[in-house]
C-alpha cells in the first residue's frame, strides 16, 4: 500500500478560521464573524506584522544593539523609555503584547490551515513562503521563551521564586548588566538567542516583502524583483543589528563597574523625576560575584544567597 | 525553457522503462500503485503511453486490468483537460515529452492524480470547484445583449498585449495544485439529499473556500475590460468575500508552473491593491 | 412556453452561441457536453475569423466577395444563401464577440487588426494571438456561465450524448445521455435537440482534432435517420506537427504572417536547413502559385506538400514524409507577439525553436466540411430567413445541426478562419428559429406532455446496448480496431483518392465493422468507465467511416478537398492559339458534364446494419454560378476567358427569356 499524503486539515481543524466551512457541514447562509470579515481580519494580520509589531521589533533590536557602543548608551535608552513610568504597561500591552499575541495566534491558525508542499515544487518563492511560516511558529516558541527568560512572564513574587534564575532575569534599571548577566548565563543563550533573532529578522523582511504584495504596493514582476532586493538587505541589516546585540551582551565585562554607575544614574534620575523609583525594576544581585566567570555548563543555578539582600533605600 | 534538439545532449535512452500510476477505482476506494512497463520509441509522451496502457489491458505480470482512466481532448495543451501530477510535479500530460522525462529522472515514470481535488477514478478529477470559483467572480462582460450593436470599445495595443495572456487561462488546476494556500474539498451526497440541495451545499461550500490563483487573475481580465469594469464593483467585491484574495500566502507556486505562463502573481498583487481601495472606498463612501 | 425547453448537444462555438442566444430570447436550455464546455474542441481553432471591414471595403472588398471566395474555396458545392446569409452577419459577428471582451490584436490606433488567410487576396481575418479560437470559446463560455447564474441554462457537462428519441411520427422529443462519470443512463425531454458536436476526425485515428472529435453524435443521429451530407469531404490541413498520439495543427498564419513552405532541390539534403543558400531551396508555393504564393487554399497547399514528398521524393527526412515552414527570416519579436500560442506549440511539443529553425510539418486531417445534412429557409433574394424553423434543421423534425457538424457551409473544401465564422453563425441564427418553433408547438404536443413511455423505451434500447456491451466475449480489442481504422482511412480517403484503393478500404472497413461488434472489455465496471464509452464511440464511428468511403468512391471527379487524380481535366497542351483555345473550349465542355453530373450534395442514409445508401441532391447555386478553380493550371487564362464567356452568354439568353416573358 502506498503512504498517501493527506494533507489538508487534520491541524487545519483547529484554526478557527482557516478552510473552517470546508467540510461543507454548514449550509447557513448566513456565514460567521470570521467568515464574514475574512478579508479584514487577513489584513490586520498582515498590517500588524508591520505595525506596530515590525516597528517594535527594529526599535528593540536599535536599542539592544547600543549595548554595543556602551552599556551607557543602552542604559540611557532604557531609562529613556522607563520614563513612561505608570502609563508603560498600557503603552506595552496595547502596541506590544496585544498586537503580537494577535499576530502570533492568527499566525498559528493560518500556518495549520495550509499545506506547504516545498519537497515538490522547489522554487525560491515557495521557499520563503515555507520559511515565513517556519520562522512564525519558530519566532512564537522563541518569544515566549525570551519573555519568560528576561521577564519572567508574570509579576507575582511565589512565582519568581520558583523560576529564579531561569527566568525574569533583565532589570531595566540595571539594563546592560542584567541583560548580559542572563545572556551569559549558558553558552546556550546567544545560540538560542541567534537562531530566534534570526528567524524573527526574516520573517519581518519577508513578510514585508510579501505584505508589499498583498496590499499592492509592488505589482510587476520587476518591482517585485526590486523589492525582494531592498527587503533583503533591510533583513540583512537588521539581523546584523540584532547579532550585533547578542554579541554586545554575551561580551560584556567589567560588571561591578558598569553596575555602580547604573545604580548611580538610577539614584540621580530617580531623584531627578525622570524616572519613578521601582525596586523591581533593579538587579539586586550581590555586586562583587558579577565579575566571576558565568556558569558554562548548562543553566545557571539560582544564586539564592545574593537574592535576600534587603532593597536599597530610596 | 527548451534548447534546440540537436544541440542538446541527452542520454542513451533505456530499451524500456516503467510507468508507475496511482490507480484509485472511485470515491471512497483505497488508492493502490499499478506498474506497466513500457518499450521505449522516440517522441511518446505521457498520453501516448497512457493509450499503449489502455491497448494492452494488463498490467505487468500479465493480471488484466482496466485502462487507466484519465482525463484529455486537445492534446496540445490548449483545452486544460489532462492535468496530473507527473515525477512529482503537477502538469499537461500531453506536453509531458517522455524524451524529456527519461533524461530528467531516469527509467520510471510516476502518474498521480492531482491531490488538490476529488479523485473521480485514477487519474480523473473533479475540478468542478473552478468552474464555481468563476461564477463567483462574475467572470464575464456584462453586455445588454447579443442584438448587433456595433462594435465594441477602441483597445490600445498594450491593453490588448496586458489583456491576452490572461485570457489564456485554460482552467487546468495547475496553479490550485501547486498553491500551499489551496486545500481539497470533497464532498458526498448525503441520503435524502437532492442532486440540487447538494449542488447548492457544494457551491456554497466552493464559495466560502480559496478562490485560487485562477479566478483572482480573471477577476483582473473582466476589471480591464472597458465593458467590463462597469461591474468591478460587484467583482472586487466577491474577490474579498470569504475564500478571496486574502487567502493568498504569496508561495508564487501559481506562477510557476502555469503551463502558459499566464501572470498570476502581478495579477495577485493588482488585486491587493484594487482590493485595498475597494474596501477603503467602502468604509469612507467614497466615490 | 414556460416550461419548454431546448437540449443543446455539444459545448464548442455553435452550441455555446446558440445557448447563449436562446438564453437571451428567455428559452431554458439543457446544455449537455461530454466535456467540461471550456474545453471544446474549438480552443484548438488557432488563426482567426472572417469578416469584410472597413479597411479591406476600401481596397474594393466587400460581403459579396467573402461569399464569392466561400464558394470558390469551396468548389461550389456549399449551399450558396446561407454562405451568403453568413458572409452578409460577418462583421457583426466580430463586432459582437469583440464586444463580449475577446482580446483581439489591436492596431496602433486601437482598432481590430486583421491577417490575411488562405484564398483570398484581402486581409479579412481578426483574430487574438494565435489563439482564437480559444479566445472566442471562452468569450462564450463566460456568457453562457452568466445565463447559468441566472437560471436559463442548465449544463450536463460530462453526459455522453447516446441517441436523439423519436415519437412515432418521426419528430424529435427529446435524447437519451450517459454520464460519463456515474454511468447512469437517463431520458431528456426537449422540444428541439441541437446537436453541435462537431467533427469526426478520430475515425481517421490521429488528425489535428481533439479525442472527443468521434462523430459518434452524428453517427447516432444517423442510426435514427437522419442523413449525412457530402461525408467524403474531409480536409486535410497543409501543415501539422506529425506526433504519436496526435498530429498538431499549425495554423494557416504561420503562412499568413509570412512563413514560407520549401523543401531543399536536393533530395534529403543533409546540411542544416538555415545553412541551404536561397538557389538551393525549393519554394514550390511560391513558384507554382505566383498570386497566392504560400496562401493558396489549403487542398492545394496540402496537394502540393504531398505531391512534393510523395511523388518528387523531395521529403526533407528520408523515413517520414515532411517539409520545412520557414519563419526564420522574420523578427522573433515580431513572431512572439503575433504567433506566440502557435510557436510555443510547435516548441514544446518537437523541442525546437521556430524562430530560429524552420519548422518540419507535413498534413493531417483537419476539418470534416461533410455532416450531418440541415435544410434553411431561402428567401426570394438568395438569403436565409430570418426566425425560420427551417434553418438549420435536419430531415428529422425537431433535430438540428450546427457547427462543424452541420454540413452546408464549406462545400467541397473550407477556406482558412471560416470554421469560426460558421460556428458562431450558425448557433446565433438558429435561435430564432427555434423560438419560433416553440411558439407553434401544436397543443399537447410539447416535450413535457408527451408520454413516459416514448422516453422509457428509448431509455431502456441503451440499457440494452450497455449491458451487452459489458457482457460481450467476443476478444477483439477496440483500441487496435481503431488503429487499424484510423490506418486504412488515411490511406485511402485523404489527399489523394484511388478507387481500387477506396474499393479495397471499404471491405477492411466492413471487415472491421463486423469485428468491432465483437470488441470485448477489459473494464466491465460501472464506474467512469472510459473503456464501455471509448467502445461505443468506436462502434459509431463505422456508419460515417462508410458513408465516407462510399461517397469518395461515387465521387468520380475532383471537387475541393476531394481529389482523385483519375478524373483530374489536364491543363491545355497545345501552343498553337488557335488550337489551344479549342482545346479551352473542349475542356469546358467536359467541366460542364461534370458540373452536371458531380455538383450534387452526396447525400448518405444509414440501414439498419449500418451500411450507407448514397443518393444525390441538387445544391444552389442560384447566386453564383459554377465556375472552374483554376488556381495554377496551365492554360487558366484562356479557360477563364472561354468559361466567362460562355457564362455571360447563358445569362443574356436566360435575361431575354425572361424578358420574352414579360413581354407575352
Amino acid at each position: 500500500m502506498p503512504v498517501l499524503r493527506s494533507k489538508p486539515l487534520l491541524l487545519g481543524q483547529l484554526g478557527f478560521v482557516a478552510d473552517r466551512r470546508q467540510r461543507g457541514l454548514q449550509v447557513s447562509n448566513k456565514p460567521g464573524f470570521w467568515a464574514r470579515n475574512e478579508f479584514l481580519i487577513r489584513r490586520l494580520h498582515s498590517l500588524t506584522g508591520l505595525l506596530p509589531v515590525g516597528a517594535y521589533m527594529i526599535v528593540h533590536l536599535l536599542v539592544n544593539s547600543s549595548v554595543a557602543v556602551s552599556p551607557e548608551t543602552f542604559q540611557r535608552s532604557v531609562f529613556s523609555i522607563h520614563a513612561l513610568g505608570a502609563l508603560l504597561p498600557l503603552v506595552e500591552w496595547t502596541f506590544i503584547f496585544l498586537p503580537i499575541m494577535f499576530h502570533a495566534f492568527l499566525g498559528l491558525a493560518f500556518t495549520f490551515g495550509a499545506s506547504p508542499n516545498y519537497t515538490e515544487y522547489r522554487y525560491n518563492s515557495n521557499f520563503r513562503y515555507t520559511m515565513q511560516r517556519a520562522t512564525g511558529l519558530l519566532a512564537f516558541v522563541f518569544i515566549a521563551w525570551h519573555v519568560f527568560h528576561m521577564h519572567g512572564w508574570i509579576h507575582n513574587d511565589a512565582w519568581r521564586h520558583l523560576i529564579a534564575g531561569y527566568g525574569g532575569m533583565f532589570h531595566p534599571y540595571n539594563a546592560a548588566t542584567s541583560a548580559a548577566h542572563a545572556m551569559q548565563a549558558s553558552v546556550l543563550y546567544p545560540v538560542f538567542y541567534t537562531v530566534g533573532v534570526l528567524a524573527c529578522v526574516f520573517h519581518l523582511s519577508n513578510g514585508l516583502f510579501t505584505m508589499g504584495i498583498t496590499w499592492g504596493i509592488w505589482i510587476s514582476p520587476k518591482a517585485q524583483h526590486g523589492a525582494k532586493l531592498v527587503t533583503g538587505v533591510f533583513g540583512l541589516g537588521l539581523a546584523l543589528v540584532g547579532i550585533t546585540s547578542i554579541v554586545g551582551l554575551y561580551t560584556l565585562k567589567n560588571f561591578a563597574e558598569i553596575r555602580e554607575k547604573e545604580n548611580t544614574a538610577y539614584e540621580l534620575l530617580v531623584e531627578t523625576g525622570d524616572i519613578p523609583a521601582d525596586p523591581e525594576k533593579r538587579d539586586l544581585s550581590a555586586d562583587e560575584s558579577l565579575d566571576e566567570a558565568p556558569p558554562f555548563e548548562g543553566a545557571a543555578a539560582p544564586k539564592a544567597d545574593a537574592t535576600e539582600k534587603p532593597a536599597v533605600s530610596e | 525553457m527548451i534548447a534546440h534538439s540537436e544541440e542538446t545532449p541527452s542520454r542513451p535512452k533505456p530499451q524500456s522503462f516503467t510507468v508507475k500510476v496511482l490507480r484509485k477505482n472511485g470515491p471512497g476506494q483505497p488508492s493502490y500503485w499499478a506498474y506497466f512497463t513500457i518499450p521505449y520509441e522516440p517522441e511518446l509522451n505521457v498520453i501516448s503511453v497512457l493509450q499503449k496502457i489502455a491497448a494492452r489491458g494488463q498490467e505487468d505480470g500479465g493480471k488484466k486490468c482496466a485502462p487507466v482512466c484519465w482525463d484529455c481532448n486537445c492534446l496540445e495543451e490548449v483545452c486544460g483537460a489532462c492535468t496530473m501530477v507527473i515525477n512529482g510535479k503537477v502538469r499537461q500530460s500531453c506536453s509531458a515529452l517522455i524524451d524529456v522525462l527519461l533524461d530528467e529522472h531516469g527509467s520510471t515514470l510516476e502518474l498521480r492524480p492531482m491531490t488538490k481535488f476529488p479523485v473521480v477514478r485514477d487519474l480523473m478529477v473533479d475540478r468542478s470547484r473552478m468552474f464555481q470559483a468563476l461564477k463567483k467572480v462574475k467572470a464575464w462582460v456584462p453586455v445588454d445583449g447579443y442584438y448587433d450593436l456595433g462594435p465594441g470599445p477602441k483597445q490600445s495595443m498594450a491593453a490588448q498585449e496586458a489583456a491576452y495572456p490572461l485570457s489564456e487561462c485554460m482552467t487546468c488546476g495547475c496553479c490550485l495544485e501547486a498553491c500551499p494556500q489551496y486545500s481539497k474539498i470533497e464532498l458526498d451526497q448525503q441520503s435524502g439529499e437532492s442532486t440540487e440541495a447538494f449542488q447548492e451545499r457544494k457551491a456554497e461550500t466552493f464559495d466560502a473556500n480559496f478562490v485560487g490563483p485562477h479566478a483572482i487573475s480573471q477577476v483582473v481580465l473582466f476589471n480591464m475590460n472597458p465593458t467590463g469594469e462597469m461591474n468591478k464593483r460587484e467583482r472586487m467585491d466577491a474577490i474579498t468575500d470569504e475564500g478571496g484574495i486574502q487567502v493568498c500566502g504569496n508561495a508564487q507556486n501559481c506562477v510557476a508552473v502555469c503551463p502558459k505562463h499566464i501572470p498570476l502573481t502581478r495579477s495577485i498583487a493588482k488585486i491587493g491593491r484594487d482590493a485595498t481601495f475597494h474596501t477603503l472606498k467602502k468604509w469612507f463612501d467614497w466615490s | 412556453m414556460a416550461k419548454q425547453r431546448v437540449l443543446i448537444v455539444g459545448g464548442g462555438l455553435a452550441g455555446l452561441a446558440a445557448t447563449m442566444k436562446l438564453a437571451e430570447l428567455g428559452i431554458a436550455v439543457d446544455l449537455m457536453s461530454i466535456t467540461p464546455v471550456k474545453r471544446s474542441h474549438s480552443v484548438c481553432a488557432q488563426g482567426g475569423i472572417n469578416s469584410v471591414n472597413d479597411q479591406t471595403r476600401q481596397l474594393g472588398d466587400n460581403e459579396w466577395k467573402h461569399f464569392d471566395d466561400t464558394i470558390y474555396g469551396g468548389d461550389f458545392l456549399n449551399h450558396q444563401p446561407p454562405v451568403n446569409e453568413m458572409a452578409l452577419w460577418a462583421p457583426k459577428v466580430i463586432d459582437l464577440m469583440d464586444r463580449l471582451g475577446v482580446t483581439f490584436n489591436r492596431t496602433p490606433e486601437g482598432f481590430l487588426d486583421r491577417r490575411r488567410f488562405g484564398g483570398t487576396l484581402y486581409k479579412r481575418t481578426a483574430f487574438a494571438g494565435a489563439t482564437t479560437g480559444q479566445q472566442l470559446l471562452y468569450a462564450l463560455d463566460e456568457q453562457v456561465r452568466r445565463w447559468e447564474v441566472e437560471g436559463l441554462v442548465k449544463k450536463y457537462e460530462a453526459w455522453d450524448f447516446m441517441s436523439p428519441i423519436l415519437d412515432d411520427a418521426g419528430v424529435c422529443v427529446g435524447a437519451v445521455a450517459q454520464d460519463i462519470v456515474t454511468m447512469e443512463l437517463r431520458s431528456f425531454r426537449a422540444d428541439a435537440v441541437v446537436v453541435a458536436t462537431g467533427g469526426c476526425g478520430l475515425i481517421y485515428g490521429r488528425s489535428t482534432m481533439s479525442m472527443t472529435c468521434t462523430g459518434s453524435a452524428a453517427s447516432r443521429c444517423l442510426q435514427v435517420g437522419a442523413k449525412y451530407g457530402n461525408g467524403e469531404c474531409i480536409q486535410v490541413h497543409p501543415t501539422a506537427i506529425p506526433g504519436a498520439d496526435k498530429l498538431r495543427l499549425m495554423s494557416e498564419s504561420a503562412r499568413g504572417e509570412g512563413g514560407r513552405v520549401w523543401v531543399p532541390r536536393t533530395p534529403q539534403d543533409s546540411r542544416s536547413p538555415k545553412s541551404i543558400p536561397e538557389a538551393e531551396r525549393y519554394y514550390f508555393l511560391e513558384e507554382r502559385y505566383p498570386a497566392y504564393g504560400n496562401l493558396v487554399p489549403r487542398d492545394i497547399a496540402t496537394r502540393e506538400i504531398f505531391n512534393v514528398c510523395v511523388n518528387e521524393g523531395l521529403s526533407v527526412e528520408k523515413d517520414r514524409q515532411c517539409v520545412y515552414l520557414d519563419l526564420t527570416h522574420i523578427d522573433a519579436a515580431e513572431l512572439t507577439r503575433k504567433l506566440g500560442g502557435i510557436l510555443d506549440i510547435y516548441q514544446k511539443f518537437q523541442g525546437v525553436d521556430p524562430r530560429y529553425t524552420p519548422m518540419k510539418i507535413f498534413p493531417a486531417v483537419h476539418y470534416s466540411m461533410g455532416g450531418l445534412w440541415t435544410d434553411y429557409q431561402r428567401t426570394e433574394e438568395g438569403r436565409l430567413e430570418v426566425g425560420s424553423p427551417k434553418n438549420q434543421v435536419t430531415n428529422i423534425p425537431n433535430l438540428y445541426a450546427v457547427g462543424e457538424v452541420d454540413y452546408h457551409y464549406h462545400g467541397a473544401n473550407r477556406l482558412g478562419a471560416n470554421s469560426l465564422l460558421s460556428c458562431i453563425f450558425s448557433g446565433l441564427f438558429l435561435a430564432p428559429g427555434l423560438e419560433t418553433l416553440l411558439k407553434n408547438v401544436p397543443e399537447g404536443q410539447a416535450a413535457h406532455e408527451r408520454p413516459q413511455s416514448l422516453y422509457d423505451t428509448a431509455l431502456a434500447k441503451q440499457a440494452d446496448r450497455h449491458q451487452s456491451l459489458l457482457k460481450n466475449t467476443g476478444g477483439e480489442n477496440p483500441y487496435l480496431i481503431h488503429q487499424e481504422l484510423g490506418n486504412v482511412m488515411t490511406k485511402a480517403a485523404t489527399v489523394v483518392r484511388v478507387n481500387e484503393q477506396l474499393e479495397n478500404a471499404i471491405g477492411v472497413v466492413h471487415d472491421l465493422g463486423e469485428r468491432v461488434k465483437r470488441c470485448s472489455l477489459s473494464d466491465t465496471g460501472s464506474w467512469s468507465n472510459q473503456n464501455v464509452l471509448f467502445t461505443k464511440a468506436l462502434q459509431d464511428m463505422f456508419p460515417i467511416a462508410k458513408a465516407i468511403l462510399k461517397g469518395a468512391l461515387q465521387r468520380d471527379e475532383c471537387r475541393g478537398a476531394h481529389y482523385k487524380p483519375a478524373f483530374e481535366l489536364p491543363g491545355l497542351t497545345s501552343e498553337n492559339y488557335e488550337e489551344r483555345h479549342q482545346q479551352a473550349e473542349q475542356w469546358c465542355d467536359k467541366f460542364q458534364e461534370n458540373v452536371d453530373k458531380f455538383l450534387k450534395s452526396t447525400i448518405a442514409t444509414i440501414d439498419a446494419d449500418g451500411e450507407p445508401t448514397i443518393t444525390y441532391e441538387e445544391v444552389d447555386t442560384s447566386l453564383l454560378p459554377p465556375r472552374p478553380r483554376l488556381y495554377g493550371l496551365v492554360g487558366a487564362d484562356i479557360i477563364e476567358k472561354v468559361w466567362k464567356e460562355r457564362t455571360s452568354a447563358k445569362q443574356a439568353a436566360a435575361k431575354a427569356a425572361k424578358a420574352a416573358e414579360v413581354a407575352s
